[in-house]
């Protein structure tokens, strides 16, 4: 779907933020991207539709090149992004122009335009709020406005960048599900956030420290290397479940998601011995 | 002498057709030296809470004293020190000195005072002297959530009052964050928090206040909230509660990983004597 061929890039005046990046992310996947503060993974995403372009090697996105400015906006109709704060996301007076914004920069029919802002209310629930202001929006209807916005667009690759860390939990979880829904529909999805809790469901995480790929590969594998990284911290389920192993008690990865599963599945152990 | 509140109330837009009641008949009390956190959902009324504690927001009825002062005194807004959400976004000056010297400049300390307390805040904070003629902005978001943290302290506040001091910063920044809040409830500060992270907050808290629908529905030690299980929980003390009531005998209060391991372990055992 998309390939970064020995990509860097830095922002004026200051250091690099992206240093050689290689990665290739297949149609249908779901890639997590974790890593501090400063690590590139939000300047690796602004790659992902040409928001940035590289300064050295290239970005291409089902063949075209983002460099090549006349590709542009066939490429965002691809990749769209999610970004952390939706408030600043907003461009419509009420949630239905800002759903139609996409759809009409892409010169769409007005009534082709009015059946994806419907269709779109309804999936994602927004249909009670289309006449209201984003602005008047809680924190997780607004990120799940700012999403739909994006999905008007029927792109074919979601970027999400650190969408959740501003959104209390329950409705962190909510717009999570949604996300997960749309992996299912075949969508590619690319998800940035320092909360590793967050990535159960992905199919490949890669690690960033100061704009480089450090590790890469499946959730469980790469977060029983994890333990003592300092930058990242470990969900404590999965962290208990590391020491519960060496303790001859074994919970497999998918029963740590919840508090729920683990302890179904320790009482399991505990009946069978 | 503690914050106090009394049967307080409190609506917004009061007497317009959007009059929202925000608190209902809450009754708190805050002692000097606790590290109290406010859990709730969103709209629970915990920011608003906070804001009568130095009187930014004015209670419609019941009271508010503050070591036995009316918030709207001058005192008041010396000795409760508030951070709000994104304390980032609060940070407008060109220098790190010059933003934590501000509060001190406004109060009319002395140049000498006013140095003395941008250095004790500073090193409140761990931050190195170096940082002081940078730009705030330069800064990670850690070291730039601890330089509010200093233009706080620079008050010498007795109560010090945060709204989700931590979100959005990441793991490293989040640890350099409780540290820093650690060592200032170990000196004294009296230190309460609105949060929704359970997990790098249950390590410090002494007490817990749970808020719904603007009322105050549980207040009491860490240990009593743990045992109550009638708020949000981390995730260990979650499966703790789940464990127990599959009917192993574990101890709900655990919330460390260590501690955790140490209950199943037991509970293990307990179990294979029994069989």
């Amino acid at each position: 779907m998309i390939r970064l061929e020995n990509v860097s890039y830095s922002y004026p005046g200051g250091t690099p933020a992206l240093r050689n990046i290689n990665l290739e992310i297949e149609e249908g996947e779901f890639l997590g991207i974790i890593g501090r503060n400063g690590s590139g993974k939000s300047t690796l995403a602004l790659h992902l539709n040409g928001l940035l372009r590289p300064e050295k090697g290239k970005v291409t996105v089902r063949g075209l090149d983002t460099r090549d400015f006349a590709r542009l906006p066939e490429i965002r109709k691809l990749v769209g992004i999610v970004f952390q704060n939706p408030e600043t996301q907003f461009v419509g007076r009420t949630v239905e122009e800002d759903l139609a914004f996409g759809p009409e920069n892409l010169c769409l029919s007005p009534a082709e335009i009015r059946v994806r802002v419907d269709r779109v209310l309804a999936e994602t629930g927004l249909e009670k709020y289309r006449h209201r202001s984003p602005k008047t929006l809680s924190g997780g209807q607004g990120q799940c406005t700012a999403l739909a916005g994006v999905l008007t667009m029927e792109p074919e690759c979601l970027v999400f960048d650190e969408v959740t860390s501003m959104l209390d939990p329950g409705s962190g979880t909510a717009v999570l599900k949604r996300i997960e829904g749309l992996r299912e529909k075949g969508k590619t999805i690319v998800y940035v956030t320092h909360n590793l809790e967050e990535l159960h469901a992905a199919d490949r995480v890669i690690v960033m420290e100061q704009g480089k790929i450090v590790r890469e590969g499946q959730p469980e594998k790469l977060f029983s290397d994890l333990p003592g990284d300092p930058g990242l911290a470990l969900p404590s389920l999965i962290e208990l479940a590391a020491q519960l192993r060496a303790h001859g008690i074994h919970v497999p990865w998918e029963k740590t998601r919840s508090p729920e599963t683990f302890a179904e599945e320790i009482c399991r152990l505990f009946s069978k011995t | 002498m503690p914050i106090i509140l009394k049967n307080v109330n409190f609506a917004y837009a009061k007497k317009t057709p959007l009059e929202t009641p925000a608190l209902r008949d809450i009754n708190l009390r805050i002692e000097k030296g606790e590290f109290v956190g406010i859990f709730g959902e969103k709209g629970a009324g915990k920011s608003t809470l906070m804001k009568l504690f130095n009187g930014l927001l004015r209670q419609d009825s019941g009271s508010v004293s503050v070591d036995g002062l009316d918030p709207s005194s001058r005192e008041v807004k010396r000795k409760v020190g508030m951070l709000f959400q994104q304390a980032a976004d609060q940070l407008f000056c060109r220098t790190v000195h010059e933003e934590i010297a501000f509060g001190p400049t406004n109060f009319g300390f002395s140049k000498e005072e006013t140095e003395e307390r941008v250095l004790e805040a500073l090193k409140a904070v761990s931050l190195d002297r170096e940082v002081l003629l940078r730009s705030p902005f330069s800064l990670s978001g850690g070291e730039m959530q601890r330089v509010a943290l200093a233009s706080a302290l620079a008050l010498r506040p007795d109560y010090l009052v945060l709204d989700e001091p931590i979100t959005g910063l990441d793991p490293g920044g989040k640890t350099e964050t409780l540290e820093a809040l650690k060592r200032i409830r170990e000196q004294g500060t009296t230190v309460v928090t609105v949060t929704h992270n359970l997990k790098g907050f249950f390590p410090l808290l002494e007490r817990v206040v749970l808020m719904q629908e603007g009322r105050i529905v549980f207040q009491g030690s860490r240990e009593e909230y743990l045992e109550a299980g009638c708020g949000p929980l981390p995730p260990v003390a979650s499966l703790m509660r789940e464990l127990k009531n599959r009917g192993l005998p574990v101890n709900p209060a655990a919330f460390t990983v260590k501690a955790a391991l140490e209950e199943i372990l037991k509970a293990k055992s307990a179990f294979e004597e029994k069989t």
